[in-house]
């Protein structure tokens, strides 16, 4: 094959070296070790558009961060620390936030950033039908106390305003650029880097050049910062092998071996898990899901091993609970709760009347790994419970938040207690499809939202082990989350991000 | 000739009309969630509804596609559901990058299509072997096969061409011929190969006419009964599948785009459907068409041009 491809290439060179006399590209990225010329950051999304309205975390993190400095900022291990906010304080009820501002920051149109601009900020995000609008939910006013205070009123206490601080809530953009024509494609932030519109090609390649009366000298800003979208993992690896980018996250893990050749490096962090979410938990499509006993068989009949090796080439870990390794709640001895025992599982299924087996319809969608799917059939045909796959295409996740099924595959995040819990625990979360409410569940999240740290430490624990012995989940493994760099870069993985933010992105010393 | 084009004119509006309905009407009625899919899984539904509001998604689709009409009519159409450009600005930024490769490609395929048919067709023997089995494998290969056997070789091991990315011709002509040789590249072998079998066919059965004869009888040079005569006889059908290749090269120009990052219509295409971006997604259908029926015209005009009998037809 690949002397066959020689020779169709070669032919295709001859013809080829008569339209052009070969191409002397120019090496891009730090040749020397911390060069901070110029930097250039792969990337697997493009941002919908830099006003409110296309605000985004995730894969589309650095984008922003990159015009818009956050009021907070984490440092990689989860902790919050200052941005533009110097100092925060809550009052007893942790309904009342005051934040410090830096002073003396502007934007770069000369706008102050003061008081009334972050205030005029999340007044704009919250009037916004911004992706993220939920970041502001708990927010009841806003304030500007004096130029350099703000005081954010909580309607009820939110264990996760901190985070939204340190994410699109906390992006603070120029208010007299909101009105501009170009706002969409022209940010004005006060961020360590300007985009440069001219050298910019929307969706495919984003260039940016240092702002140079940026405030924090602890950063080390490089002249010029290149963002260069791949929507297709083989263009990324084949850039990755060129030496065109110099770091990027990367999930194609068959080819991470070539990658790390290539001279990678492999930052990794555990965000999501991966497994079966067993959402009908009180019957109303399958009646066998509302006893604990079939759950609970589910989670044994899964050879969560050799589907982590098959699907992910043992790049995860095995687990039986949902609150990640980076979260308070998370519990080590958790993670080997159920082992694999098909013989468990069918006395458990017998024991709850379904001796003879039971049958579940679950919904697919072409993006999940295929395999994986069968595996899943396969593990639990093994013990009795026949799944059939319906295939919903797009609709996936309106379909699954619409209760239409009683039990589904699903990767999510799980960074803080909080997150956890309203994505996938309160009776309003996100993925309770199906609204399980259960009194010791209620009073525990209670004391999460509202307790004082150490309580709500306490209480993700228990809460988490008792989803874990109810068998709330199926959870498989935590799914490792690569982020490649070139060794002339210093990275530290976010703990709740699947890109580092870009202030975590520094030139090696 | 103007009756000819008024007709054609007319027909290709007609077709344009019900390609860009039927289009509008399959993106709207999916039946998928759009603001969902625009915000996110992520989303709540609060901010799901407000952006369905703002997007005009609750009015009656025949209005909103009327609305549409007489903005495309005017050459308006629309503006992206993610940085609000407007779709024909961006449509104009991408279109240059990918006709610049399907045209390259094109031009270069005819020339060594028809070198390696005339060749084969005269010389046939070894040398027609060669071709015929040139052509079935550069047929059978798909084009990302082709493009990523061309990285790997030229890209990685020798690094003569940067593997991924593009350089605007403005910025400097040689680095951007450099930064489309592999993805023209890859395109060329497959057209190549449909084009040269056709040419080659062609070529044999207009050598086998009498005219040929007759025209050696009287002592003609080969060369130029050849090349003068039976060529330009076998033109028309080289032309033709020249034309389908060229359609077809718009399809394979997506995945090459994708495969080597470089920024086209393709690339556009497919992140706009990717993030449900209908405008854009529109906005691609209708020049893809318009490129498409204007290609068509042209091919008949030029086999007009070669073949006085087709203008009547």
């Amino acid at each position: 094959m690949r002397r066959r491809m020689l020779a169709f290439a070669a032919a295709a060179a001859v013809l080829l070296t008569a339209a052009c006399g070969g191409g002397d590209e120019t090496a891009t990225g730090g040749e020397t070790t911390g060069s901070t010329a110029s930097l250039v950051l792969g990337q697997i999304d493009i941002p919908a558009s830099f006003d409110v309205l296309g605000y985004a975390s995730g894969t589309k993190m650095q984008y922003f961060t990159a015009v818009y400095d956050t009021l907070l900022r984490q440092d990689g291990a989860g902790e919050i620390v200052p941005g533009l906010v110097t100092d925060w304080a809550y009052d007893d009820t942790r309904t009342v936030l005051t934040l410090t501002l830096r002073e003396g920051v502007t934007f770069t149109d000369g706008v102050a950033l003061d008081a009334d601009a972050v205030v005029a900020n999340i007044e704009h995000f919250r009037g916004s039908s911004t992706p993220d609008l939920s970041n502001a939910a708990y927010v009841d006013t806003v304030t500007a106390v004096d130029a350099t205070t703000v005081e954010i009123t909580l309607t009820e206490p939110d264990p996760m305003m901190l985070t939204w601080l340190t994410q699109p809530l906390g992006y603070m953009s120029s208010p007299e650029s909101w009105e501009n024509e170009d706002v969409a494609t022209n940010p004005v932030g006060s961020g360590p880097y300007v985009l440069d519109t001219e050298a910019t090609v929307v969706g495919s390649t984003y260039v940016f050049t240092k702002n140079p009366d940026y405030w924090d000298d602890s950063l080390q800003l490089f002249d010029t910062l290149t963002m260069s979208y791949y929507a297709d993992q083989s263009a990324l690896l084949n850039a990755l092998q060129g030496g065109q980018v110099d770091a990027a996250p990367f999930s194609q893990f068959s080819a991470l071996e070539q990658v790390e050749a290539a001279g990678y490096e492999s930052n990794v962090s555990r965000l999501d898990w991966e497994g079966l979410m067993l959402l009908d938990r009180d019957g109303a499509l399958d009646p066998a899901l509302a006893d604990v006993r079939v759950r609970q068989a589910i989670n044994h009949a899964i050879a969560k091993d050799s589907i982590l090796s098959a699907i992910l080439l043992d790049h995860g870990t095995v687990t039986s609970q949902i609150f990640g390794p980076s979260t308070d709640g998370y519990d080590e001895s958790l993670d080997g709760y159920y082992t694999y025992d098909p013989d468990r599982a069918k006395a458990l299924l017998a024991e709850a009347g379904y001796a003879d087996g039971l049958e579940l319809t679950m919904p697919s969608t072409s993006a999940i790994d295929q395999a994986l799917l069968t595996s899943i059939q396969q593990q639990l045909a093994d013990v009795g419970i026949t799944v059939s796959f319906t295939d919903v295409g797009t609709n996936f996740i309106s379909d699954l938040m619409g209760a239409k099924y009683g039990s589904s595959w699903m990767r999510l995040a799980s960074s803080s207690d909080w997150q956890t819990a309203t994505f996938a625990l309160t009776p309003d979360a996100l993925f309770n499809s199906f609204r399980t409410q259960r009194p010791e569940v209620d009073a525990l999240l209670e004391t999460v939202q509202k307790g004082t740290e150490e309580e709500a430490d306490a209480a993700a624990q228990e809460l988490n082990r008792y989803v874990v012995e109810e068998a709330w989940f199926a959870p498989f493994y935590f799914v490792d989350n690569v982020y490649v760099s070139q060794p002339t870069l210093d990275v530290t993985p976010a703990a709740d991000m699947v890109v580092p933010y870009l202030y975590l992105i520094q030139p090696a010393a | 000739m103007l009756r000819f084009l008024v007709r054609r004119t007319v027909a290709g509006a007609a077709m344009l009309l019900v390609i860009s309905t039927l289009a509008f009407t399959l993106l709207y009625l999916t039946g998928a969630d759009i603001a969902r899919n625009l915000l996110g899984d992520n989303a709540s539904q609060e901010a799901v509804d407000l952006r369905a509001a703002q997007l005009g998604l609750d009015r009656p689709l025949g209005e909103r596609y009327l609305d549409w009409l007489s903005g495309a009519v005017r050459g308006d159409l629309g503006t992206s559901w993610f940085g609000g450009s407007s779709v024909v600005d961006l449509l104009a930024s991408r279109l240059g990058v990918t006709l610049s490769l399907v045209v390259l490609s094109t031009l270069l395929s005819a020339v060594v299509a028809t070198v390696l048919g005339v060749w084969a067709a005269v010389r046939r023997g070894w040398v027609d072997r060669v071709v015929q089995v040139f052509s079935m494998a550069g047929a059978a290969i798909p084009n990302y096969l082709v493009a990523l056997g061309l990285v790997l070789v030229f890209a990685i091991d020798l690094a003569w061409f940067a593997p991924t990315g593009y350089t605007r011709p403005e910025v400097s002509v040689g680095a951007w011929l450099a930064s489309i040789a592999l993805p023209v590249a890859a395109l060329t072998v497959g057209c190549i190969a449909g084009t040269a079998q056709q040419v080659r066919s062609a070529m044999i059965d207009a050598l086998r006419q009498d005219y040929v004869r007759t025209l050696r009888s009287r002592g003609l040079p080969e060369r130029s009964v050849v090349y003068r005569h039976v060529l330009r006889n076998a033109a028309g059908p080289g032309l033709s599948v020249l034309a389908l290749q060229f359609v077809g090269l718009l399809g394979g120009a997506v995945v090459i785009e994708q495969m080597f990052a470089v920024p086209g219509l393709g690339a556009l295409s497919v992140a706009s459907t990717r993030q449900g971006d209908i405008p854009v997604i529109m906005g691609v259908v209708v020049v893809i068409a318009v490129i498409v029926i204007l290609v068509n015209l042209l091919i008949d005009l030029a086999q007009g041009w070669l073949d006085p009998k087709a203008r009547t037809a």
